[in-house]
Parts: C-alpha cells; structure tokens; sequence
C-alpha cells in the first residue's frame, strides 16, 4: 500500500477539465450571450411584425379579391395621399392628442397633488384614482355613451335641471367629438396622476421646509420646487399618454363608432376599417406604417427633450 | 441678532407628550447646542422655534416678539438642515439667493451677500454648480451659506453633521465655530453627538424624554453632571458607575473597597450615612501616581491600545470600569491592580434619585 502526498508541483500542474474551457468566455461574449434571449424575444414580437408591416404595405393584397399579392411600390402611399377619410382621421387623432394630453396632463396634475395632501386616510382618495385607470377603455365607452345618450344620459338630466335643454349629442360632429374627448380625459386623467403622484413623492419634504424659512409661499413653492422636480415625471407619462392618444381607438368606437360620418373616426378605426372590415391589408399596413412613423417621431422629440435636461 | 426664549414650551402628539415644558433663556449671540439620545425632543424643539411645527403650549420669543403663531418666513430665522434640503435643480448660487428673491432683494445687493458669503465658506469657485455635482463637505457650506446669506437674527443648525464621515465632521465643525465667531449671531444647534456639543457650545442643553437635564457650560456639564444620565452622557468613554453604599463616613462598594467620604465630599458627609449610592468616575481620571491618595482594587478584563493612550477595562466585584492609561501602559489581563483616583473627581450620586450629591 502507497500513500501519496499531495505537492505543490502536483496542485499548480492539475489543469481544470477541458469543458470548463468553453465556459470561460470573453466579456464581450458573455454581454452577447446575457442579452441575447431578450434580443432574440424583441426580434420576434416587435422587429419581425413591424418589418413584415413595412414589406406588406407595399403590396396590393385585399382578401376580398381573391388575387395573390402584387407588388405595387409606394402605390399604397400615393393613395393615402388622394384619400379624404385618411386625412379626416389624421386630423382627428392629432386634434384628439392636443386636447386630451395637455387635458389629462392639468387634470392628472390636480388630482395628484389632492392625493398628495397629508390627512388621515389616503387610500381611499387614492383608490378613487386606480379606479379609471383600471377600468376597460371599451367598458369607459360604454359608460360615458350612456352618459351622453341623448333620452336617457345623465349629463341631459344635469342639463334639463339647470334649464337647459338637452342636445343630441352624438348627432353634432362638434358635440361628439367634444364628450369624445371628455370621455378619454376622464380615463387618462388617473394615469396621470398615479405617475405625477409618484414623482410628488420622491420630492422630500425638507425642500418645503427649506423654502418655508426661506420665505416661499405655496404658489412660489409649487412653481420653484414642485413643478421642476416633476418635470421628469411628466415627460415619462407625456410619452405614454401622448402615443396611447395617437393609437385612440376604443372609445370614439363605442360611444360614436366614428360617426357622424367619419368625423369621430380615428386613425387607428381607418386601419382597422380597412383590414378587418375591409380585409384590404396591403392599404391597411401602409396605415399603420404611418401611424408608426408618427409614434416614433413624437417619442424622439420627447426623448430629445429629456436629454436636453440632462 | 437676538436672544431667544422658550417660556414652558410643550409639544404633544395626542397623548404623547414629545416636549414637556422647557424653559430656557439664550442670550444674543449666544451659541447654544441642544444635545440629547434619539426621541429626547430636541430636534422638535429646534422645529418649533423655526415654525415647521406647531406648539402644544408655551411661548417662544425672538428678541421680544412672540413668534407662536408667526410662519417661518416672518421669524428672521435661517435654517440648516440635516440632509442640507438644497433645491437640486438650482445652481449653488440659485440656491444661496433664493430666499433674497424672494424677499425681493435687490439683485446687485443680492450678488454681494452670495459673493461675500461664498469667500467666507471657501465656495466661490462653485457657484455655477448644480448640489449634484458636489461633495457632501461642499453641500454643507452651501447650505450654510443659504443661511448667511439671509443675514437673519438666528441660525438653527440641525444635526447638520451627521451624513458627513468623521474627518469632514471634524473639519466642518472647526468651519461652524469660526463663523459663529466671525459673524457672532446668535445659534441653535441640535445633535446627538456630545463631541459636536462639547465643541461647539457656550452652553449645552441636555435633553431627556422631552425634559431639559440640565444646562450649563460643556466645562459645568463635563465637571459637574447633576444627573447620572449627563455623566453618561458626556465624555468618551462614558463615565463609570458604580453601586456603592456609604456608611460610617466611607464609600463602601461591593467588593469592600473603601473611599473615604472626606476626601470626596465637603462639609455634609455624616448626612449621607446608609444612604446607597453611585460613584461616577471618568476614564480619565484615574490616576498612575506612586502613592495615590485613594485607590480601588480590580482585575483587568480586556486592554486596547489605541496609540494615544491606552484603554483598559477592569471587572470590580462585579462592576465594569474603564480607565484611560498612558499609552505605554500594558497590563497584563487577569491581573488585579489597585486603581488610584484623584478624589475631587469623583462623582456621588443618589441611587435612588440618580441626581448628583452635594
């Protein structure tokens, strides 16, 4: 029987199995390997789907026709261009954007800093603020056509005790579009507020104080403290808010369905007029391409902005 | 400048009673440091003067004028805060002259204070920056000049310190005291750190459980703590306490060691026969003299030496004390020594009471 001791010659000369070699990677290696699983993820649900939207728009393929695609160029676009409902809905989505964002901007401002007051129970001001944004948008619609039904809405009711005489409201483009936009504040609006209501939070309460001795009054508080501290705040749900506004679909299409005409009618209810509806998915794509262009655009000026901050 | 009083002043949280009727006088131009353990009240105290908290009962008075129902920004206070509360999206320049702004100060006038104030804190090169691009030393100036700048009756300082590291503390503390003896207004400062106090102060006020302990000069309240918890309190290490009882004109302790009373007290010895009592002696007081007029006999538990000097922790029947030798001191753990003391150091208080005899 031998023993054997183990030497320093034997430790430094015992070399690690040869598959743990190909684990050894570089770090530029190990980057590409940790970020792959999500590039490969983004690749599939947003790379693939916006490129096969870009490639189709500039096909001629309607399902209803029963021809096979047909390459026609930027034939889709030249349409567009000549086409009256595209330049309607444009219009309206863009006007739906500048009312409803600034709109759901002040009212979110407002609602955040009640919830931001100090008092006993908060949570069910603060519950009161979920409730909105936790509702469906088709479901807000629906509430709010009721609202506005011309016989049996409550804001006629309101009206007639007042004296005034209900209208119909649905009938007007002005008026529809008005409790449209009415409509999608109301919803927004608690978005808002939660994000702005968190900013409010990360300012410290000492910065208040500071300008209490310093001698600032609410109102100057509230413009040379509050409002540049939320600043990052309210760009973050500008962004969201400002390309959820350009996609508007849900409500215009339960409480008017577009109408009067195509007056109401979205960018985003063309698209799907023309590719559900319609099955003309060639046109449709080359909607959706711009309404895309116009998202990534006011997401770059935003971004731009918060830079510019920086 | 002005004197600040606080006449039985009382804050309560329902129930909760937080500050318990001080009373205190601080004279103009007085630097008065409020000093206590965590939830002692003093930072409330500080926020009631400065008007960021309402008062329960009692009085405040700035110069003459009562001040209970004034807002901070018509007290004539300027305040330092613990974490500086410098606006960050201000330059440092915005920052000092914000409250001139606001107060409507000529901006030539305005330009002069911030410049004269940034020169005295060693700042002037940082006056374009924004609180994000600085030190935690050069926030603090900044905040401090905040308050110069304002030239206001009264500073309140609270804990203005305590996020800096110990050798940044030590420097901004020497910062502090230059200026008050520069600009000589009058100063409020609260902190948990008997360093700080001991420092700073003219006078210190020790806080307990929203009550004052006591008040005096940092030598009064180094020299003659009138409660076991301001002998505690002040001094690093801590005094020593121990359990004792006198009788027939000695300090007797536990492990039969005698002092004789005479040595320690004067005049009312006798009235204090079969009374138990606590010995306060401070680390620093021991003495290594060849013949020591009183000594103590204890076993040494743990020695460290700290270059300085050297600490060494005896066991005395029972009792811990430490006790603050020469550096070249090294006894040996285990060994029983006899601890000479210097008699009109030590400190008797009432067992019962914990207030200071005599």
């Amino acid at each position: 029987m031998t023993t054997s001791t183990l030497t320093k010659t034997d430790r430094t000369d015992r070399q690690p199995p040869a598959w743990t070699k190909m684990l050894d990677l570089s770090d530029r290696a190990l980057a590409v390997l940790l970020l792959a699983p999500a590039a490969i993820l983004l690749s599939l649900i947003i790379v693939y789907p916006v490129m096969r939207l870009i490639y189709t728009s500039f096909f001629s393929l309607s399902l209803t026709s029963g021809l096979p695609a047909e390459f026609v160029g930027i034939e889709n676009y030249q349409l567009m261009i000549e086409d009256p409902v595209f330049w309607e809905t444009t219009w309206n989505t863009v006007l739906i954007t500048l009312i409803t964002v600034p709109g759901a901007l002040f009212v979110g401002l407002g609602l955040a800093l009640l919830a931001n007051i100090p008092f006993r129970r908060q949570w069910p001001v603060r519950l009161s603020l979920l409730i909105p944004w936790a509702l469906p948008l088709s479901f807000a619609g629906l509430i709010f056509a009721w609202f506005f039904h011309s016989e049996y809405g409550v804001v006629n009711d309101v009206l007639s005790r007042f004296g005034i005489e209900g209208v119909i409201w649905f009938n007007s483009p002005n008026l529809a579009f008005a409790a449209i936009c009415l409509t999608i504040v109301w919803k927004t609006s608690s978005f808002m507020a939660l994000i702005i209501l968190a900013g409010l939070q990360t300012i410290p309460r000492s910065l208040y104080e500071a300008a209490d001795v310093d001698g600032a009054g609410r109102i100057r508080q509230f413009f040379e403290i509050t409002l540049p501290l939320l600043k990052p705040a309210i760009v973050v749900a500008l962004i969201f808010r400002t390309i959820t506004a350009l996609q508007t679909f849900d409500i215009p299409y339960m409480m008017t369905g577009g109408g009067p005409g195509t007056s109401t009618a979205t960018l985003a209810m063309y698209i799907h007029q023309n590719t559900v509806s319609f099955l003309d998915l060639g046109y449709g794509s080359a909607l959706a391409v711009v309404m895309f262009a116009l998202s990534m655009c006011v997401t770059a000026v935003y971004l731009r902005i918060i830079r510019t901050k920086e | 400048m002005a004197s600040v009083s606080l006449r039985k002043l009382e804050k309560s949280y329902g129930a909760l009673r937080i500050v318990k009727g001080i009373d205190l006088d601080i004279k103009d131009g007085e630097f008065v440091v409020f000093v206590g353990p965590s939830g002692c009240g003093k930072s409330t105290t500080l926020r009631m003067v400065a008007g960021l908290e309402s008062i329960s009962d009692g009085e405040i008075l700035i110069g003459d004028r009562v001040v209970n129902k004034l807002a901070p920004r018509e007290r004539d206070i300027a305040m330092v805060f613990q974490d500086y509360a410098l606006y960050p999206h201000k330059t440092v320049r915005e920052n000092m002259g914000f409250s001139l702004k606001v107060r409507g100060v000529a901006v030539k006038d305005a330009e002069t204070r911030i410049n004269e104030a940034a020169e005295m804190l060693g700042i002037a090169h940082l006056l374009d920056r924004r609180p994000g691009q600085l030190s935690g030393g050069q926030r603090q100036r900044v905040a401090m000049g905040r308050a110069i700048v304002r030239r206001p009756q009264v500073f309140l300082f609270d804990e203005p310190l305590s996020n800096l590291d110990a050798k940044l503390r030590g420097q901004v503390r020497t910062e502090i005291k230059r200026l008050h003896q520069q600009i000589g207004t009058t100063i409020i400062y609260v902190t948990h750190d008997q360093v700080e106090a001991m420092t700073l102060a003219d006078r210190i006020v020790i806080l307990r459980g929203g009550d004052i302990e006591q008040v005096g000069t940092p030598d009064e309240v180094y020299n003659k703590p009138q409660s076991v918890f301001v002998g505690g309190f002040v001094g690093s290490p801590a005094m020593n306490f121990a359990k004792a009882k006198i009788e027939a004109g000695h300090v007797c302790f536990a492990n039969g060691d005698r002092l004789p009373l005479s040595a320690i007290q004067t005049g009312k010895e006798t009235a204090f026969d079969g009374r138990d009592v606590i010995v306060g002696i401070r680390p620093e007081h021991f003495v290594t003299a060849a013949d020591p007029a009183i000594t103590l006999t204890a076993t040494v538990q743990v020695v460290e030496p700290l270059g300085s000097d050297t600490l060494v922790h005896f066991d005395m029947g029972g009792e811990t004390l430490t006790a603050r030798m020469p550096p070249d001191m090294r006894p040996t753990v285990g060994a029983t020594l006899r601890l000479g003391l210097d008699p009109s150091k030590v400190h008797l208080f009432d067992a019962a009471s914990e207030r200071a005899i005599g």
